[in-house]
């Protein structure tokens, strides 16, 4: 019984891990460029939300959408203003890029809000549902329900609509796209606006149940290259599969191995990913 | 004409060098001897981060494993801390092995975030074992023994040793530049398939890259613990050690021999400066600075100052012809 | 025989590029590979390089059999390859660039730099030594990876569209860099689409066509045969000769 309460909080923390991770594999599918700042992404949303309630007294149903156009509109001026220069340069150039951006939000957070942990009340999304004998918490539930409901929509977009095939064209090959029409410009700083607003959602939707602090960026960060890696770079299905599983595990390893563990876990799964298959499961060579 | 600029250089450099030795100042030999060792660290990432273009976000493990090794034989063997810099050496081919040969196959981007990882993984780690003092950390020897406790109350014979590391070191780059290595690496960094196709092994140079630039780095982490006294996985394995080391080699110029150095020149004593006046707080500040700064060296400037330099030297060559 | 390719395959995803393809190139010879876009030319070329490894087949160079021979073994063992695209190195001279390519066979600086300057002197880079790399345009940057490739001392070079991009004037210098470059002794490969400097250059050719080898023989032969002609122009073109 345990363990279907340990699995069933791990999928419901794996669909959130999914949804931002999708983020990432979006982006990194797009153009070969890394976002290292992903997590802080994920940071920044927590604090919108955090902010949103105490100073407006807003709830989840506002400030959600709210984190994710602030950080879609982070997500678009990152593109035009960094990464679409440091993209025509040399490799150093695009790797430390996104690396000063996550130092520099990072510390930034750090400054201005001191490294206290602060979080939204409990009882902000309260209740406990009692699932077939599993106690459901009422905000991890909705942070999970919308997670996947949002990944499966990005999925859908990208493979069913217009706009999804030229987003996908420029990802396939640069060149050839702009040949047949397609500027690559708009639909790479999209996909960062989206990839961006994923970590918006994400982040706003943990914040109703985990502490928010300037630090949480790296493990973010990390536990979406997992994602991403786990389920193939430039897949949406491989990252919310991939999500999904991370999240599983997880929980499983706090439980059963310790809380400090959690996080070692994760990254040995990394480390022996990239050796032994990095590709991952559904994704492109 | 043209010499003229770099004779001064030469001796300004000379100046700087020689400052602290004729300075009674400890306020300003210990900036020295700090930045003398960010140096060492810096210009040996270089060798892998610079040269053979693998950026590396996470050498805080070689320096941890070398300030880590000496405390350990200090306080489990009872030897001077220096004693353990060899172990730390030693550690570090292994890590380099282990790490680099199965990384190299991996592309750029993948090979910079298996770095963090690891980094990430050794913090956690280190901070969980209770035999290397958890979270707490070590300390070094409270009080000399003997000479090679290399317990001074001054910073001046600490930047005469560090000065004897990072000129060795460099001379090290220097050589390897020159010759074949230095060729292969710069090629590999600039341009894998081509280098490929003429003959470079790819993944042996990136291994010897790698190997040496953990050692040196390794090097350093001993260096500073015997300056210092203390480690704890925070300053040992923290990512902001493998930050500095980044910030510092691509300011001057990643893939240049002195580029690390002026770096370090650089922001070291900035850094030291802006904590002194602002007390502890003020580091967090810096580190924003810091990514800032990052971020427009990439976009402005990806080869540093190095990158500014040649430039000036170049419009000066050709006002002179 | 110097290098030998039988029944290579090779596929990406579910579409066979080289289907089944063989060549055989002797001693001293200089032959050309053509064939229209996507008849599997890049591909192949790229398993004879090292740069692809083929699903079935195998390839023989000088008695060893390198099919599955990573790109700097071949080199060593005097398979050297130029990049359509030329990749240069930035950040060095043009010297420099060359000097990569020497120290396959000379180890130490000073005989590399001496080996360097004589192959830029062969191709007419010496001017250029001492300018960084960068500075080249498109014909310069041809010509260096000619050079680079010189620089290993190889048995066999294999050009990869050398001459594609270039101006007639720097076409009549390519190729009598070539011609050169044949006359000294190396064995060559050459891919192209000029058909003006197959055959010129060329004294047997291997038209690919489908990843299958379509044709082989004299350029003239070759050029004229209806098969080769629909495989390029279409089927109602090969009906009627010109």
């Amino acid at each position: 019984m345990i363990f279907l309460q340990l699995c069933a909080d791990g999928l419901l923390l794996g669909a959130v891990y999914a949804l931002f991770s999708s983020g990432l594999t979006l982006i990194w599918g797009m153009m070969n460029v890394v976002n290292f700042a992903h997590g802080d992404f994920v940071m920044v949303a927590m604090y919108v939300a955090f902010f949103a309630f105490t100073l407006l007294h807003v709830g989840p149903l506002i400030f959600v959408p709210l984190a994710a156009i602030t950080l879609f509109m982070l997500g678009v001026v990152v593109y035009f203003a960094l990464v679409r220069h440091v993209m025509r340069g040399p490799m150093l150039g695009q790797i430390i890029s996104t690396f000063g951006l996550a130092l520099f939000l990072r510390y930034a957070a750090l400054w201005a809000f001191s490294a206290n942990f602060v979080s939204l009340p409990d009882t902000l999304v309260g209740g406990v549902y009692d699932v077939a004998g599993l106690r459901l918490s009422a905000s991890r539930l909705l942070a999970g329900a919308t997670a996947l409901v949002l990944t499966l929509g990005m999925h859908l977009v990208l493979t069913r609509t217009d706009l999804g095939s030229r987003m996908l064209a420029v990802s396939e090959d640069r060149t050839a796209a702009a040949l047949v029409g397609i500027r690559p410009d708009p639909m790479q700083a999209l996909a960062w606006g989206i990839g961006a607003a994923s970590t918006g959602v994400a982040g706003a939707l943990i914040a109703l149940f985990f502490y928010v602090s300037p630090e949480v960026g790296n493990s973010f960060t990390l536990l979406a290259f997992v994602t991403v890696c786990l389920g193939g770079f430039g897949s949406v299905p491989g990252a919310l599969l991939a999500g999904l599983a991370i999240g599983v595990i997880q929980s499983l390893s706090a439980y059963f191995l310790g809380p400090s563990t959690k996080d070692v876990v994760v990254y040995a799964l990394f480390i022996v990913l990239l050796w032994v298959r990095p590709q991952g499961l559904l994704g492109r060579a | 004409m043209k010499s003229l600029p770099r004779v001064l250089l030469v001796a300004v450099a000379g100046v700087l060098v020689a400052a602290p030795f004729l300075s009674d100042n400890p306020f300003y030999q210990r900036i020295a001897a700090l930045t003398a060792l960010a140096a060492i660290s810096a210009s040996a990432w270089n060798l892998i981060g610079g040269y053979g273009g693998q950026v590396s976000f996470g050498h805080s493990v070689y320096f941890g494993l070398g300030a880590y090794s000496s405390l350990l034989a200090f306080t489990k063997l009872g030897v001077p801390p220096i004693a353990g810099a060899p172990l730390g050496v030693l550690a570090s081919f292994v890590l380099s092995v282990i790490v680099g040969l199965p990384s190299f196959r991996l592309r750029g981007h993948y090979f910079s975030m298996a770095t963090i990882a690891i980094a990430a993984l050794a913090e956690v780690l280190v901070t969980n074992w209770a035999f290397a003092g958890g979270a707490i950390g070590l300390m070094g020897p409270a009080n000399a023994r003997s000479l090679a406790d290399l317990l001074f109350r001054s910073a001046l014979p600490y930047y005469a040793l560090f000065l004897v590391v990072l000129g060795s070191l460099l001379a090290l780059t220097y050589l390897m530049q020159r010759g074949r290595m230095g060729f292969y690496l710069r090629a590999l960094g600039s341009g894998e398939r081509a280098a490929e196709s003429l003959g470079v092994p790819i993944r042996r140079y990136k291994l010897y890259a790698l190997l040496i630039s953990g050692a040196f780095t390794s090097l350093a982490g001993s260096l500073y613990v015997v300056m210092i006294g203390f480690i704890d996985p925070n300053s040992g394995f923290g990512i902001l050690v493998s930050v500095n080391m980044v910030v510092m080699s691509a300011l001057g110029g990643a893939g240049t021999l002195f580029g690390p150095l002026v770096g370090a020149v650089i922001l070291v004593p900035l850094e030291e400066m802006t904590n002194a006046l602002l007390g502890g707080g003020g580091s967090g500040a810096a580190y924003v600075v810091y990514g800032a700064a990052i971020m427009l060296l990439a976009r402005f400037s990806p080869g540093g100052l190095a990158q500014w330099w040649s430039l000036l030297a170049g419009k000066g060559r050709r006002g002179a012809a | 025989m110097l290098l030998e390719a039988q029944s290579i395959v090779k596929s990406f995803g579910g579409f066979r590029a080289v289907d089944g393809t063989n060549l055989t190139l002797h001693e001293h010879e200089l032959i050309g590979l053509i064939g229209p876009n996507g008849a599997g030319k890049s591909t192949f070329f790229n398993c004879l390089a090292g740069d692809a490894l083929p699903d079935a087949g195998s390839i023989h160079f000088r008695g060893r059999e390198i099919t599955r021979m990573p790109p700097h073994d071949r080199a060593r063992l005097g398979l050297a390859r130029t990049f359509q695209v030329p990749i240069v190195f930035d950040g060095m001279t043009v010297r420099e660039n060359v000097m990569v390519g020497a120290f396959l066979r000379r180890p130490h600086r000073h005989a590399a730099a001496a080996k360097a300057d004589e192959v830029l002197a062969f191709t007419g880079l010496a001017e250029q030594a001492n300018q960084q790399v960068t500075t080249l345009g498109t014909p310069g940057r041809k010509r260096l990876e000619i050079a680079r490739a010189l620089a290993t001392e190889p048995v066999v070079l294999l050009l990869d569209e050398a001459l594609a991009g270039l101006t007639a004037e720097e076409i009549e210098t390519a190729i009598e860099l070539v011609r050169r470059i044949h006359a000294s002794g190396i064995t060559l490969i050459v891919v192209e689409h000029i058909m003006e400097v197959i055959h010129r250059l060329t004294q047997r050719v291997i038209v690919l066509h489908q990843g299958r080898a379509l044709a082989e023989g004299a350029p003239a032969e070759v050029t004229r045969d209806p098969r080769v002609i629909e495989a390029y122009l279409g089927r109602r073109a090969g009906r009627h000769r010109p």
